[in-house]
């Protein structure tokens, strides 16, 4: 078997299509390694003026007392810039980078979590392509370099009847496919790994990107999901390959196959499934699903009045408190169900393992939709810390009413700028496996198929 | 004899597995997306549709003066801009485009003050959407190149090809004979999933193409039959040079790989072409001194005015309206008012905001005016300059060329797309012209509905067609003929390699 891989290394290594291919790969790699170069810093920058203007700001509201804190709420909330952008680049100028929260400047009403729409660029009259990202060099390149490099790999043999002589010897045929498959394996996966490290040294040499001890093992996580999916293409090359007569009707149809899964499917997949969900405006929404503030409102018109009776008081706080908690949840709602409707369109997709691909990269990248779910669930996490933190720092001090949602019912103490819980994004690969875990038995099974598939069309073929 | 040859050509081509699985592919492709594209472009003309009516209600509903209308944030007059039913073919920027601008006399609409309708899902345009000419672009240049790489190669590895120049027969007949053999295949493909497409168009009942649609759509067809020539060349070019099959079949494809998928994504990765930004803040002062200006004179006049006090409501209950925005470059400011009644008290006061309305009206339009000639300049540079450059790197690529010349026809390109905001920009100077000649500005509809609420319909209408087809092929032609010049240019080059090469 080691001698059939060695022989086909050896085969593949002399090739024009090896030069080739390691010279696109090479240019992709420095092109998307530059950009990252380019365009990090500039929002790694963005991101920390930002979350330190928003931290001064609470620290600023946190001097002030706890009935500001409690009223005006933590400021603005960013997501943090993946490291790994630079693996995919999961349309993350489209999505939101921010939560915001809102209160009345002047009333008194009180904060609530607003999610900041899609930013569709509206302004950009430039041409729309799609940028240089692992996710394409993987997606589009390397697969359509994996059945370049098996479409002759059987057929090209039994063309030239070495196919014969090879089996002629006490070899069995499984050992002859799996010796071809891991020669062609080898064959693509050195000029991929020479692009990447290049890639990498480009990356971890230039002072302004930092990678951690997870960040690399995202990167190995990456790496093994390209091999895998450098299998499956070579695994339906092999298949095409022994199936059909003369190499050439194999490369159309693996052509034809690759053009249709990789390129076409997932676009127009994605836009059958978005056309047949309705979309639905905000305020439409709040008509169909918000509770009716009818009876809110009856009592809101009782504590209207200045008054400082404690009842007065306790119907105003809740009222405050309950507005602010019934908008903050519908708003999520809302955002729930646009979220829901394109991952449903994305998971029709995933028919097409560069669609699967595309979703595994952007999971483990840290960029995406998955992602900035995943940073949704932070910060709604933090909004019920902070809240709880008000509401402890209350019942810590005797003199208070513990009226949430008015000034009088609350501590009147300084409180302590440091003890305000901070937002910070973090990352949780533990989620990342979660949410990607389907997609990855999804990828993995396809592989073991057209495996099985490519195992019992060499076996059963006439030589 | 050459007439054997076409024959022959076209006989071995049609036979082959290629041509059936490039028919059933194209076919299934083009069928399927453009049943969702159909649906996708049925949803926004309803969206467009009800946007009319209801701007079109609210206008009239909650407008009653004129500086409502121009001022107001709710029900103002706002012009829609239609999807374009070509925009099946190629979206270009149809959909990514604000598709509803507002009218009014304080500053000149362009693409970049335009909005969308808030119904949309915005998160859907993470998905990667799709047109046919996407499709043609892709697929065609791939069946284009599997139908050449043999051409010359083949037969020169089977030696038939000296079996056919032993006849006497002019080597370049030969290479014209496989060009229209294959050609001709080629164009079987695309006219049977065109047809198809057409065919689901007019059944259609929400989609209505007029005569010059259907000779823009020829526009395209043609283009991309250009398109798919090129590329037969191309693969018929290293088929002449390689002289092996084989090595032809690898070269052609990475030529494809990097023509069709790397070169325009890495072109634009590597250079910068989003808009520039930097510039804006300076561009945004000026406009600012600009408007403050306004405000000094304005100033000047109500101190001037018999009236006591410098306040610009005059004592009636007017609002001041105001703008500010650095980043859109919007900074404008005016007096609205909607007086619902004028009691008697108040009556004396009218002539005085007549007089200072105007004055003011023509003065803000002037502004308005010497803005633009500050945003013109301005969004050129942001917006324009980088995005002309990005499409003119695209152009070195045939798929670059393709997409931009079947822009053009179906007039979603960048040109298209501003003819409407153009017509908006003259609508808004037929307003003006309007107000200046009916004396709109000094008269008490302007702030107030005691006397009746404003007829907007006997103001001028606004219509929109799209450009003729005329202007649609100007705009195509240079593209086309770059692709004219690089068939020309490789077919003569072939021409050359062959003549000289050993059989």
């Amino acid at each position: 078997m080691w001698h059939i891989t060695k022989r086909e290394l050896y085969n593949n290594l002399n090739s024009l299509r090896f030069a080739l291919t390691t010279v696109l790969l090479l240019g992709l790699m420095v092109t998307n390694a530059v950009r990252h170069i380019r365009e990090h810093p500039k929002r790694v920058q963005k991101y920390h003026n930002a979350v330190t203007e928003s931290m001064n700001r609470l620290t600023a509201i946190a001097e002030t007392g706890l009935y500001s804190l409690a009223q005006r709420g933590p400021g603005i909330l960013y997501k943090k810039p993946s490291p790994l952008h630079f693996c995919a680049e999961g349309e993350e100028p489209l999505l939101p980078d921010r939560v915001d929260t809102f209160y009345n400047r002047n009333g008194r009403r009180f904060w609530r979590l607003a999610y900041p729409d899609a930013n569709i660029n509206m302004t950009n009259v430039g041409p729309d392509v799609s940028q240089i990202d692992w996710t394409f060099i993987i997606g589009y390149i390397l697969s359509l370099i994996a059945l370049i490099f098996t479409f002759d790999a059987i057929s090209s043999e039994r063309e030239h009847g070495t196919l014969r002589l090879t089996l002629a010897n006490a070899i069995p045929r499984h050992t002859v496919l799996i010796g071809k498959f891991l020669g062609a394996l080898i064959s693509t996966t050195i000029p991929f790994m020479l692009a990447a490290l290049v890639n990498l040294l480009i990356l971890s040499s230039a002072s302004v990107v930092h990678l951690n001890t997870q960040a690399w093992g995202r990167i190995g996580i990456i790496f093994c999901i390209a091999l895998l999916y450098t299998c499956l293409f070579l695994a339906l090359g092999l298949l095409v390959s022994a199936r059909v007569q003369r190499s050439a009707v194999s490369l159309v149809i693996l052509l034809l196959t690759w053009v249709t899964f990789v390129v076409f499917m997932p676009s127009t997949l994605a836009a059958l499934a978005s056309s047949f969900s309705s979309s639905m405006a905000y305020y439409e929404y709040e008509e169909r699903y918000g509770q009716s503030h009818t009876e809110l409102r009856k009592t809101w018109r009782i504590s209207w009045r200045e008054s400082k009776d404690e009842e007065v008081l306790r119907i105003r706080g809740e009222w405050h408190t309950e507005m602010a908690a019934g908008e903050e949840r519908l708003r999520g709602e809302y955002l729930t169900f646009k979220v829901a409707q394109v991952q449903r369109a994305r998971a029709i997709t995933s028919i097409s393992p560069a669609a699967l691909l595309q979703h595994l990269l952007e999971a483990f990248a840290g960029t995406g939709l998955d992602r900035h779910q995943q940073f949704i669930e932070n910060v709604q996490r933090y909004a019920r810390e902070y809240r709880e933190f008000v509401v402890d720092v209350d019942r810590g001090d005797p003199e208070s009413l513990h009226i949430m949602g008015v000034r009088e019912g609350l501590s009147q103490k300084p409180v302590n700028p440091e003890a305000v819980p901070k937002f910070e994004d973090t990352l949780n690969i533990g989620k990342d496996f979660n949410t990607a875990a389907t997609e990855l038995l999804l990828l993995s099974l396809f592989v073991v198929v057209l495996l099985a598939g490519a195992y019992l069309a060499f076996v059963r073929v006439e030589i | 004899m050459f007439l054997t040859l076409i024959r022959r050509e076209l006989l071995d081509n049609l036979m082959t597995f290629r041509f059936a699985a490039a028919v059933v592919i194209m076919l299934l492709l083009v069928v399927a997306n453009t049943v969702v594209l159909i649906k996708d472009y049925e949803l926004r003309l309803a969206d467009y549709n009800t946007a009319v009516k209801t701007h079109r209600q609210e206008l009239r509903e909650i407008n009653k003066t004129y500086s409502d209308g121009m001022l107001g944030v709710w029900g103002a007059m706002i012009l829609d801009r239609p999807p374009n039913p070509l925009s099946i073919f190629n979206t270009g920027l149809d959909k990514r485009l604000g598709n509803k601008i507002k009218v009014s006399h304080t500053f000149v609409p362009t693409i970049w003050d335009a909005n969308k309708y808030e119904a949309d899902n915005a998160y859907f345009n993470i998905l990667t959407s799709i047109d046919i000419v996407l499709i043609f672009q892709g697929i065609l240049s791939l069946l284009a190149l599997t139908f050449a790489y043999d051409a010359i190669a083949g037969e020169y590895e089977h030696g038939t090809l000296r079996l056919v120049l032993s006849n006497s027969i002019g080597r370049g007949y030969v290479l014209v004979a496989k060009y229209i053999g294959a050609m001709v295949c080629l164009l079987v493909p695309l006219l049977m999933s065109l047809l198809l497409a057409l065919i689901l168009l007019t059944t259609s009942t929400t989609v209505s193409l007029d005569t010059d649609d259907f000779l823009r759509i020829g526009g395209i067809v043609f283009t991309s039959f250009i398109y798919l020539s090129l590329f037969y060349l191309i693969g018929m070019f290293i088929s002449a040079i390689t002289r092996r099959t084989s090595t032809a079949l690898i070269l052609s494809l990475f030529v494809w790989a990097f023509l069709v998928l790397v070169y325009p994504n890495m072109i634009l990765t590597a250079v910068d072409t989003v808009p520039r930004t930097d510039t804006k803040t300076a561009a945004y002062n000026q406009i600012k001194q600009v408007w403050e200006e306004l405000e000094r004179k304005r100033e000047q006049f109500l101190r001037n005015d018999p009236i006591p006090g410098e306040s610009w409501s005059l004592g009636l209950d007017f609002s001041l309206s105001f703008d500010d925005n650095p980043s859109r470059l919007v900074y404008h400011t005016d007096i609205a008012g909607a007086l619902e009644t004028i009691d008697e008290k108040s009556e004396p006061l009218v002539p005085h905001a007549q007089n200072l309305f105007r004055f003011l009206g023509p003065l803000t339009v002037s502004t308005a005016e010497r803005v633009w000639l500050i945003r013109k300049p301005a969004f050129e540079e942001i917006y324009v300059q980088p995005a002309n450059r990005g499409r003119i790197l695209l152009k070195f690529s045939p798929a670059g060329l393709y997409d931009a010349a079947t822009e053009a026809w179906a007039g979603t390109d960048f040109n298209g797309t501003r003819d409407f905001f153009i017509a908006a920009q003259r609508y808004r100077q037929a307003i003006v012209n309007y107000f200046h000649d009916e004396k709109i500005f000094a008269s008490r509809q302007w702030f107030a509905a005691d006397q009746g609420a404003v007829d907007w319909d006997i103001l001028p209408q606004f219509s929109f067609q799209r450009s003729d087809i005329g202007i649609n092929a100007k705009r195509a032609l240079p593209d086309l003929f770059l692709l004219l010049t690089m068939n020309v240019l490789l077919f003569i080059a072939i021409f050359l390699v062959f003549i000289k090469s050993e059989v």
